[in-house]
């Protein structure tokens, strides 16, 4: 069968469509850079939602921290290789502002980030540091910090969410709190999931007979919290016209993953993206590469045939080992795509301390790429591996993203100053 | 029912060999992105994810068993889902191979049977001649009844031509003026195109039946038919599946194909483009709202984000782009309808009705009169559900709107317009 290669030329391709990925094209994409993005569905549909920027100092006790940003002026101190500890605060701040704002622009809004982590509700019903919440899960957060008299709804058939185990855990500290659970009209199946019912209420006439029970339950209630359902394509939409029909402020808690949360931000960059005028090849991981004097060229290829793309710059986000950034190997952990060295631990039995929930983390967490202060990838010798690559995200070495909760804030703050840098070398002038 | 007993699979090493490079069954996460994402979860008591895990666990009789993969569409969002991308779809083919003949849902049995049946590879059996015949026919009717259209062709076995233009049976057998606009818009961008009286059809049952060799033979006599005509481009047109089992098929059994496979929807896209095709919104005063049905085997399954992208220039090049309103999820993301992988045709209607309620929920979200789709299955099934859940839309070919929009369309080529349009611009 006859089949054609699609050359694409641009400036900057992004490898990679985790949270990071997505970040670093929507910050290309305010600068007017032409941009590629390729890569395959990532760990954004995992996401709650919320975008922590540091909730945790590694290496202590592990207690949770109320302001990020005196945490990050220490980790300057105890981790200066740490990513966060070598960008500029006010870097970070905009960074987050800019990504919050393109989001917004898209269709999610997202609170405005501050001084003081938030004290955000999980499914389990304990708390947790967040910088930022969806606004359709900010009245949550509001209730909690009033201890506002509140019912937490949930439905027959949808497992992880308990509103009776949230109201268990939290009814100490918020005696106000009590739950209920109810049938989601019309939808009688054994096991279901928050997508159905987000994508159920995404039509006004079921919308109509959830608000019709909620209504009947929840008379004295100053807020009502229910999973995150609320719609998946417009979310702050879907939560004002059902929030108009019972009569009273709603708001939405994570669930357990697949969330929705997650699957929204993905949908959303997979449609606003080709609009702005992004190359997005989607689902596809880039299998080749090779680093010329003035490009770079990736080889990948989808149904319709193969795909090759000629890049001055590309921004390495490919994150770590479910994304397929690192690869975890008998004796040693490799970056399968430009064979970049990784900084781990000096043998496989070092990877993981005894206890798994050891305040210390695990130094497999550790590993990742090293990059100079342009956020360029380094070789053996520490030189420079080429002056149009960049790398941004949890692949970057010497952080510990789970014990930090520092994910979001990484892949955010990594992505803006990578795509910075890249905007240095293709419009010297501009930067 | 017979007594044949289904034979138990071996799941766990199927699934092994048919991960992707790399990838591996202990990076699944059983994160349950796939049955989340999946109309068919919860039929059956199964989905996805339940699917891979009883594979894992050896539970081969029941997955051997379950009429479930009767149900799953085949239409892979779970694995465009996947972070490991996984190939659910896969297994279900292999468990409906598995299954005797006598056991299969007779009515994709039967539609691969008279695939078969004649050269023309046509699941309606319609014969080369017939075919032959109701073309001529309906083609001299128009030539003498719209004058505007008198030297109007169909050609049949031209040798060399450029494109070799399948059809579903449907519309030969019928509703055979539903063929005219097609022509009309072949005639009106010169291009230069030819039926085959043989491997004309575009159907083939055989692939969802799970009969590998059937599938393998039809698309063979397809090849075939193009090689011998020397044709560049195999031409799909508005119907789904047709694509994507003659492009699996070639690369599955690496078969010779001297020739480009295409979509109509593309060259829409392109003649619209070069100015050949000048429709405009100019009609649509009303300001009717569209949508768009993404059919998976063309889109997900095939060309990806890039036929999508054209198949909404199309639309919104037709309708005014203030009249086109996206269903969520879309292009690659989009549900399948319910209607595909044979299940309108294995007689499972109140499964498939209920499978059918998220495209129903879509649908209605978008608040549209008219959802255009160039698969014949996606368009059956939305009408039915549309029916039965009680939506006021209508489902519509590309080419019926196209050939409204530059005011050709005839009095007989408007069956699935609404009230509105039942007149406009005769």
């Amino acid at each position: 069968m006859k089949q054609n290669t699609r050359h694409i030329d641009t400036d900057l391709t992004i490898i990679g469509s985790g949270l990071a990925g997505v970040a670093a094209s929507s910050f290309a994409l305010r600068r007017n850079i032409r941009t590629a993005q390729a890569g395959n569905t990532g760990a954004l549909a995992y996401t709650t939602g919320y975008f922590d920027l540091l909730g945790s100092l590694t290496g202590g006790s592990g207690a949770s921290i109320s302001d990020p940003w005196e945490g990050i002026r220490r980790l300057r101190e105890s981790e200066p290789l740490h990513p966060l500890a070598r960008i500029a605060e006010d870097d970070i701040r905009a960074s987050f502002e800019e990504f919050i704002t393109f989001l917004a622009e898209c269709g999610i809004t997202y609170g405005k980030p501050g001084d003081r982590n938030l004290d955000a509700l999980t499914p389990g019903g304990t708390l947790k540091k967040t910088l930022s919440v969806p606004a359709t899960m900010q009245a949550g957060v509001d209730a909690f910090a009033r201890k506002a008299q509140c019912i937490i709804i949930d439905f027959k058939g949808l497992k992880g969410f308990s509103s009776r185990q949230i109201v268990a855990n939290l009814k100490t500290d918020w005696p106000q709190l009590r739950h209920e659970r109810i049938s989601f009209p019309e939808i009688d199946q054994a096991e279901i999931y928050p997508e159905v019912l987000a994508r159920a209420l995404e039509v006004p006439a079921n919308r109509a007979k959830l608000a019709e029970v909620v209504k009947g339950l929840a008379t004295d209630a100053e807020a009502i919290g229910m999973p995150a359902v609320f719609g998946i394509h417009a979310p702050d939409r879907v939560m004002a016209d059902l929030q108009d029909r019972i009569g009273r402020p709603i708001f939405e808690i994570p669930t357990m993953p697949p969330s929705v949360p997650g699957i929204r931000l993905r949908e959303l960059f997979e449609q606003v993206f080709p609009q702005k005028g992004l190359t997005l090849i989607p689902q596809q991981k880039v299998v080749s590469t090779d680093l010329q004097a003035n490009t770079i060229q990736l080889d990948l290829k989808d149904n319709y045939g193969p795909i090759h793309i000629s890049s001055r710059a590309v921004i390495l986000a490919t994150g770590r080992f479910i994304s397929g950034g690192l690869e975890a190997h008998m004796e040693r952990i490799t970056e399968p795509l430009f064979g970049l060295p990784v900084t781990q631990p000096a043998s496989r039995d070092l990877w993981y301390r005894h206890q798994y929930m050891d305040n210390l983390g695990h130094d497999v967490h550790r590993a990742g790429i090293e990059v100079d202060e342009q956020f360029r990838p380094l070789d053996r010798d520490g030189k420079v591996v080429h002056h149009g690559l960049f790398g941004a995200g949890i692949l970057l070495a010497h952080q510990d993203w789970i014990r930090g909760r520092c994910g979001a804030g990484i892949a955010v703050a990594t992505a803006y100053k990578a795509v910075q840098a890249a905007l240095s070398v293709l419009q010297p002038a501009a930067a | 029912m017979s007594d044949t007993p289904i034979k138990k699979l071996n799941f766990k090493e199927l699934a092994s060999q048919l991960l992707p490079e790399g990838a591996s069954f202990d990076s699944c996460l059983t994160c349950g992105l796939c049955s989340s994402g999946c109309p068919a979860s919860g039929l059956e008591n199964m989905d996805p994810r339940k699917f891979i895990r009883m594979a894992m666990l050896g539970m081969d009789e029941e997955l051997s068993k379950t009429p479930w993969v009767w149900m799953c569409t085949q239409c892979k969002r779970c694995q465009h889902v996947c972070p490991m991308d996984i190939d659910i779809a896969q297994l279900v083919f292999a468990a409906r191979s598995n299954w005797p003949k006598e056991l299969k849902p007779s009515g994709i049995v039967r539609s691969c049977e008279l695939t078969r049946s004649t050269s023309s590879t046509s699941a309606m059996g319609l014969p080369p001649e017939d075919f032959v015949f109701v073309v001529q026919d309906v083609l001299e009717e128009v030539r003498e009844l719209q004058p505007q259209f008198k030297d109007m062709v169909a050609p049949m076995d031209k040798k060399g031509a450029f494109f070799f233009v399948n059809q579903n049976s449907r519309e030969p057998m019928s509703e055979p003026d539903e063929m005219v606009p097609l022509w009309k818009i072949f005639n009106l961008v010169g291009a230069d195109w030819t039926y085959s009286s043989k491997g004309w059809a575009a159907e083939n049952f055989c692939m969802f039946s799970g009969d590998e060799e059937a599938w393998h033979q039809v698309i063979q006599q397809r090849v075939d038919a193009v090689n011998e005509l020397g044709c560049r481009v195999w031409l799909n047109t508005e119907c789904g599946h047709s694509y994507y089992t003659m492009w699996n098929a070639i690369n599955r059994f690496g078969m010779e194909a001297d020739f480009e496979l295409a979509n109509l929807v593309t060259y829409y896209a392109r003649w619209i483009r070069e100015g050949k095709l000048p429709v405009n919104a100019d009609w649509n005063t009303a300001g009717l709202k569209f949508t768009v049905q993404d059919p998976c085997q063309i889109v997900r399954k095939a060309y990806g984000d890039e036929i999508a992208e054209d198949m909404r220039f199309v639309t919104k090049s037709l309708v005014g782009e203030e009249n086109f309103i996206d269903m969520q999820p879309n292009r690659s993301a989009n549900y399948c309808c319910g209607g595909g992988g044979g299940f309108l045709q294995a007689g499972m209607t109140d499964q498939r009705r209920i499978y059918g309620r998220r495209k129903f929920d879509q649908i209605a979200a978008t608040g549209a009169r008219y959802v255009l789709t160039p698969c014949h299955n996606c368009h059956s099934q939305m009408e039915d559900i549309g029916d039965h859940y009680g939506g006021g839309y209508h489902v519509v070919h590309f080419w019926t709107l196209i050939c409204l929009s530059l005011g050709i369309l005839g009095e007989n080529e408007r069956a699935y317009l609404g009230p509105e349009l039942a007149a406009l611009g005769l």
